[in-house]
């Protein structure tokens, strides 16, 4: 793994604060980079081809197609998951 | 003197709230199985009486007394003249704001909170949990719950929870029990800390934490709030609209161009949705939702049924969408970059009711810095958005050598959101604008899906 850019920094606009792109590449959903990746990075660097290069194939396809969920599905979906957590 | 602000008095506040899907035809949004979502697959988290203003079509709907005191404290709010905003401009236009920044968190949001807060409280809920990236949701449903003697549990993400402890006193300051997630209090967040006890978080982990702690609690006294895209938080919102007609008939003027920003749809919709009504009605009113035009998902994109992931296991739901595979350009505007818009506004939208604009990045900021030196108030990012369209159609009332009446929300204030102002003086910021190839390939990934009926509400 090429970690030359985890110090790079920029604003989350999720969370509304600074973020490294160390952040985004390990904290997103299921052990995945943050869906906002490559939203965020693609005019700071090559966000794209450093992540083609650093993620199983699978992974990046999973990133590129990614994209946030409307709010609703979100719930629905969530409220199924956290019910099955706790049997 | 000319008048700068024109004031209700409370006596004055609407009691009703409109509800806009009494004038409408929705599509309901769609499960994996292709039928309907049913309501009570959120009974899990939210009550009743909120669900049921979920899918009420009744088009008034009361405001409890309880709910009128708490807006009172900060409701009505004023409708302000942007004097010296035309006067910079030099338009003929005449330029209105409502000023929603005065609420005690800073924005629009404590107005759907606060009803939800009370909707909780005569349900018999003790507890509303919700999560919180940089806090304002977790301020303003804070606040809320302070009024009504609820516990509030708001679960913030560890990485601005370290960066921002003024957001977690704020909400301490209103009782609101703010902590760091992922937290030992819930099974999603111990699996996060099992995984990694040194996890800075993420919002995903602080949604499932939320809607766990509300979904586990045995004694049912516990549930789950939103501030955005949904119905009812659109309808509470509607209490901005309404007054503003008040206020505006005060003062014998009507809109010719409203205007907010859009993102998940609740800031905008509460100006602009009364005001929707009147232009059902026949008014010819030009109604602009605002987004940025680094992701134009209602300004370009097709009207379609859309996945809510990329699996398609989660329903769907009319909108507005770029598709799974459109990549949004970085803006720093967190309310504003929501995938698909409230499908109300995206309805409205598809129908030619309200027509979306976008603006750039930079425009907006040049345009909230523009403001803030005529007017004072220093613009949340988000409401910057609106802004640049205001001066855009300032100026184009100028060269039209019309005296049209500009009305815009002014959703909040950024004092808290400085960093970005920073970013944009010292040129940080960059625009990016989708163009048609890119759109175009966009849309390819929609080809397998059904297009929603394109229902006319008249």
């Amino acid at each position: 793994m090429d970690t030359s850019k985890d110090n790079l920094e920029r604003r989350c606009p999720r969370l509304g604060g600074p973020v490294s792109f160390r952040y985004c590449r390990l904290y997103g959903d299921n052990s995945l980079p943050c869906w906002k990746i490559l939203d965020c990075w693609w005019e700071t660097f090559d966000v794209s081809t450093y992540l083609k290069h650093n993620l199983p194939e699978d992974q990046f396809n999973t990133i590129v197609n990614s994209k946030p969920k409307p709010k609703i599905t979100s719930i629905i979906d969530l409220i199924e998951q956290a019910k099955k957590r706790n049997g | 003197m000319e008048t700068k602000k024109i004031l209700l008095t409370e006596d004055e506040m609407p009691r009703q709230w409109y509800n806009i899907l009494a004038d409408i035809k929705l599509n309901p949004p769609l499960g994996p199985d292709g039928n309907p979502v049913n309501p009570e697959a959120l009974a899990a988290v939210f009550p009743m009486n909120l669900i049921e203003q979920e899918v009420s079509t009744e088009r008034w709907i009361d405001i409890p007394e309880e709910v009128l005191k708490v807006y009172s404290i900060w409701r009505p709010s004023p409708l302000v003249r942007a004097l010296a905003l035309e006067k910079a401009l030099d338009t003929p236009a005449k330029i209105y704001f409502n000023n929603e920044s005065l609420s005690p968190p800073g924005s629009h949001k404590p107005n759907t909170a606060v009803p939800q807060a009370y909707y909780n409280k005569i349900s018999g809920v003790k507890k509303i949990t919700t999560e919180t990236g940089a806090g304002q949701w977790g301020s303003a449903l804070s606040f809320a719950c302070s009024q009504f003697g609820l516990e509030c549990k708001i679960f913030m993400v560890r990485i601005s929870f370290d960066q921002k402890p003024y957001r977690k006193s704020m909400m301490a300051v209103w009782g609101g029990n703010c902590v760091a997630s992922p937290s030992n209090e819930t099974k999603a967040g111990r699996d996060a800390l099992e995984r990694d006890p040194d996890t800075p978080g993420s919002l995903g982990i602080a949604i499932s934490e939320a809607i766990e702690a509300a979904v586990s609690d045995e004694t049912g006294q516990t549930r789950y709030a939103l501030g955005s895209v949904l119905n009812h938080v659109l309808l509470h919102q509607t209490i901005v609209g309404l007054e503003t007609k008040k206020k505006m008939e005060k003062i014998g003027q009507y809109p010719d161009v409203i205007i907010g920003c859009a993102g998940g749809g609740s800031n905008f919709s509460g100006l602009a949705l009364p005001f929707v009504s009147d232009k059902l009605n026949g008014k010819q009113i030009d109604i602009y939702p605002v987004e940025p035009s680094a992701c134009p998902t209602i300004t370009r994109a097709p009207f379609v049924y859309d996945h809510g992931d990329t699996a398609a296991y989660t329903p769907l739901l009319p909108m507005h969408s770029l598709g799974h595979n459109f990549i949004p350009a970085p803006i720093h505007a967190g309310g504003l970059r929501y995938h698909g818009m409230a499908p109300i506004v995206s309805q409205l939208v598809s129908e030619g009711i309200m027509e979306a604009k976008a603006v750039t990045q930079l425009e907006a900021y040049k345009a909230g810095i523009i403001v803030a030196r005529t007017e004072g108030i220093i613009p949340a990012p988000e409401t910057n958005h609106a802004l640049a369209c205001v001066i855009d159609e300032a100026k184009k009332a100028k060269e039209e050598g019309k005296e049209k009446v500009i009305l815009f929300n002014w959703s909040g204030h950024g004092l808290l959101d400085l960093v970005a102002y920073d970013d944009y003086f010292s040129g940080k910021m960059k625009d990016y604008i989708l163009s048609d190839e890119e759109m175009l390939k966009s849309e390819e990934v929609f080809a397998n899906y059904p297009k929603p009926a394109l229902l006319k509400s008249r």
